[in-house]
């Protein structure tokens, strides 16, 4: 595959790569007669990242011809830290770089990006690289009974007021409103902690359908990279999701690129949200998934086998025609982790990514969440053992809408 | 001013005796070369030469012309002393290092001779510090034996454009390697790192490239720790020339222009790592 990027897609080039990593360690490249998707997933599975640029979006793009050895496309895959590095500063791109080529493949085992610069500057990078299955997600968005569709500066505006190190926030809808407010566990002591909410009328958004009533907790930390890059090219955000437990999906596209971020959202106990929403008076009661949290022991212990892990997930091969994550199509989870190496890797990452104990408990969850139809054995049966507190009421704040519209 | 007429009566037993209106004259290109402790300061008629070595195969020297400072007197042919730059440093800056327009701190060096330490007379604001440093038996400076007849390859470069390939050069190579010729791709840095390989080119041609006479193709390697430091200079200066000769040793020669617009030169040498033939 050989494609030149030119000026100003360079930048939108670099900015993909900044929020795919925020996402993974690994970049999957894979050049497709579509287009280049670029894709990250995080090692607990619960986060997944797709950028797909159309051939529109380069300057030039091959995908070299079939008949080399039978496949013309090398998927392959490069550790984030080769290549977040040669897009970091994106001021410094944006000033110096006048075209970028990139080459996967032959003749060399290498990618090659190419930056072309002021002054007749070249920077040549030969990144070694591993050849890969495709990764694609698991995700019917047309299926999705909530959908929102936010204006490029709302969301971003919204999660810019919850602090750098909020983990996870809940995302609540209701016929009459949108709120967002921090997400904190049981342990933590309530006094110390800041809690943030905000809500936001329907007429705020583009587009506003809910079907289902619902709370979601998700992963704030993985989305934020996406947000910036759809305020950075003004583009509106979709929401695709439904009760918790099923993943959430945001997206972003236009004429030459699609990206979504697709995330799992903590699993809380079915019963108690249709109850809740029926005592209209009462702003949102929280719904912290307190019964999720309780069990600490024995999910995570489980979740920790590689076996689990992998069951965990649909372990489809992939097939060269599959199409990539493109909401209204539905997809497969396909995955490479059929070698041997690859379970055993993923225990070490699932362990190292639980540094705290909250936050394993979460990936635990998150990552049964994703496939929740699967195994409900250990979470569904999880009783409600926390009543909620009157005092939740006083930290409520009613904030008047998006200030950025 | 308080300081030269006090120490009038002083003046007969220094052997060197340097005052600059304002110390960062001397401090900022000091910096540029402090990678290690200790410095070898010789000065003579022209001027301050200070130098600083790595592991015998690198060696940093600074140039401050006579001529830069508001008093330099000297009564010997050489004066040369040892001394901790580091420490010569924190005392260059003891008065913070204010860069408020306006404000400076004054400097006046005074050496006696062998044996005496450095004295540093240092006024801000009215307010006066004398700082003693001890001194020691100045070692003898390596002689890279670089001669301008032995060159065979140069070029400057404006450093703007050298500033930011070596902030992003790969730090897990062990080398930096440099290749000139007068041909493609006349002059290339690379590293080897784990990630892969890297490479930046400079053309001939480029408007970054100020004067490019190379006359055979060389490629030589450097150790990426023994090179590194030399980035500070870099930073500093707003040219740079880099030249190799036959026997692939390397020099670099930083022209950096002080707070008044005057000109000092930082200049590094190194020797290569292996020797690369060309292919």
């Amino acid at each position: 595959m050989n494609c030149l990027l030119e000026g100003n897609c360079v930048k939108a080039f670099g900015k993909a790569i900044h929020a795919l990593s925020r996402i993974g360690d690994e970049l999957w490249l894979d050049p497709m007669v579509k287009g280049l998707a670029l894709r990250a997933v995080n090692s607990a599975h619960s986060a997944y990242a797709c950028f797909l640029f159309s051939p529109l979006f380069f300057q030039q793009y091959s995908l070299g011809s079939v008949s080399e050895q039978g496949s013309g496309t090398v998927k392959c895959k490069l550790a984030m830290k080769s290549v977040l590095p040669l897009f970091r500063c994106l001021t410094s791109i944006e000033r110096n770089v006048e075209r970028c080529q990139i080459t996967v493949g032959t003749p060399s085992d290498r990618v090659m990006i190419q930056f072309f610069c002021r002054h007749g500057i070249i920077k040549t990078h030969n990144l070694r690289f591993q050849e890969s299955e495709a990764l694609q997600a698991v995700f019917a968005s047309h299926l999705c009974p909530n959908v929102l569709k936010a204006p490029a500066r709302l969301l971003g505006d919204m999660v810019m007021h919850f602090p750098v190190c909020q983990e996870e926030i809940t995302l609540s809808v209701t016929p009459e409103r949108v709120s967002l407010r921090n997400y904190y566990e049981e342990g933590n002591d309530r006094k110390k902690t800041m809690c943030t909410e905000m809500s936001l009328h329907p007429d705020e958004f583009n587009y506003f359908q809910v079907g289902v009533e619902s709370d979601i907790t998700f992963c704030l930390k993985e989305l934020r990279g996406l947000l910036s890059f759809a305020e950075s090219h003004c583009l509106p955000v979709s929401v695709h999701f439904a009760a918790a437990g099923k993943p959430v999906c945001f997206s972003v596209e236009d004429m030459v690129l699609e990206a979504s971020v697709v995330l799992a959202t903590l699993m809380d106990s079915e019963s108690r949200i249709p109850s809740q929403h029926t005592q209209p008076p009462a702003p949102t009661t929280p719904r912290r998934a307190d019964a999720a949290v309780v069990p600490l022991g024995s999910c995570e212990a489980d979740s920790r086998v590689p076996q689990g892990v992998v069951t965990m997930m649909e372990l489809i091969p992939s097939s060269q025609g599959s199409p990539i994550l493109n909401p209204p199509t539905q997809m497969l989870l396909e995955s490479h982790f059929d070698d041997p190496n690859g379970p055993r890797s993923h225990d070490e990452a699932c362990v190292s990514v639980a540094s705290t104990p909250a936050s394993s408990t979460i990936c635990s969850l998150l990552f049964r969440a994703v496939s929740s139809e699967q195994d409900g054995v250990c979470v569904a049966q999880l009783p409600v053992l926390a009543c909620y507190s009157d005092e939740e009421e006083d930290m409520e704040e009613d904030y008047p809408g998006s200030p950025s519209l | 001013m308080p300081l030269s007429t006090q120490s009038q009566a002083d003046d007969e037993p220094y052997v060197l005796v340097a005052s600059l209106d304002n110390a960062r004259n001397l401090s900022n290109i000091l910096k540029s070369i402090t990678f290690k402790d200790h410095a070898i300061f010789s000065a003579t008629p022209n001027g301050l030469k200070v130098t600083v070595e790595d592991s015998k195969c690198m060696q940093a020297n600074a140039f401050i012309q006579a001529d830069i400072f508001q008093e330099f007197t000297i009564k010997e042919d050489l004066v040369g002393f040892q001394v901790n730059l580091t420490v010569l440093l924190d005392c260059l800056n003891i008065f913070g290092g204010s860069t408020v327009q306006g404000v400076s701190t004054a400097l006046r060096m005074c050496y006696r001779g062998y044996g005496y330490p450095l004295t540093l007379f240092l006024e801000e604001g009215g307010v006066v510090t004398v700082c003693k440093i001890n001194t020691q038996e100045p070692e003898e400076p390596v002689d890279f034996d670089f001669c301008s007849n032995n060159v065979t390859n140069k070029v400057i470069l404006l450093s703007e454009s050298l500033k930011e390939a070596f902030s992003e050069l790969d730090m897990t190579s062990e080398v930096l390697q440099i290749t000139m010729s007068p041909s493609q791709p006349y002059f290339r840095l690379s590293t080897f790192g784990n990630s892969g390989n890297a490479h930046y080119d400079y053309p001939k041609d480029s408007e970054m490239m100020e004067l490019f006479r190379c006359t055979t193709t060389q490629t030589n390697r450097y150790k990426m720790s023994l090179l590194k430091p030399s980035t500070k200079a870099l930073a500093l200066s707003c040219k740079v020339s880099v030249r190799t000769d036959s026997r692939g040793f390397l020099s670099l020669q930083y022209l950096v222009r002080n707070d008044d617009g005057q000109i000092c030169f930082v200049e590094y040498y190194c020797c290569p790592d292996e020797e690369v033939e060309e292919e």
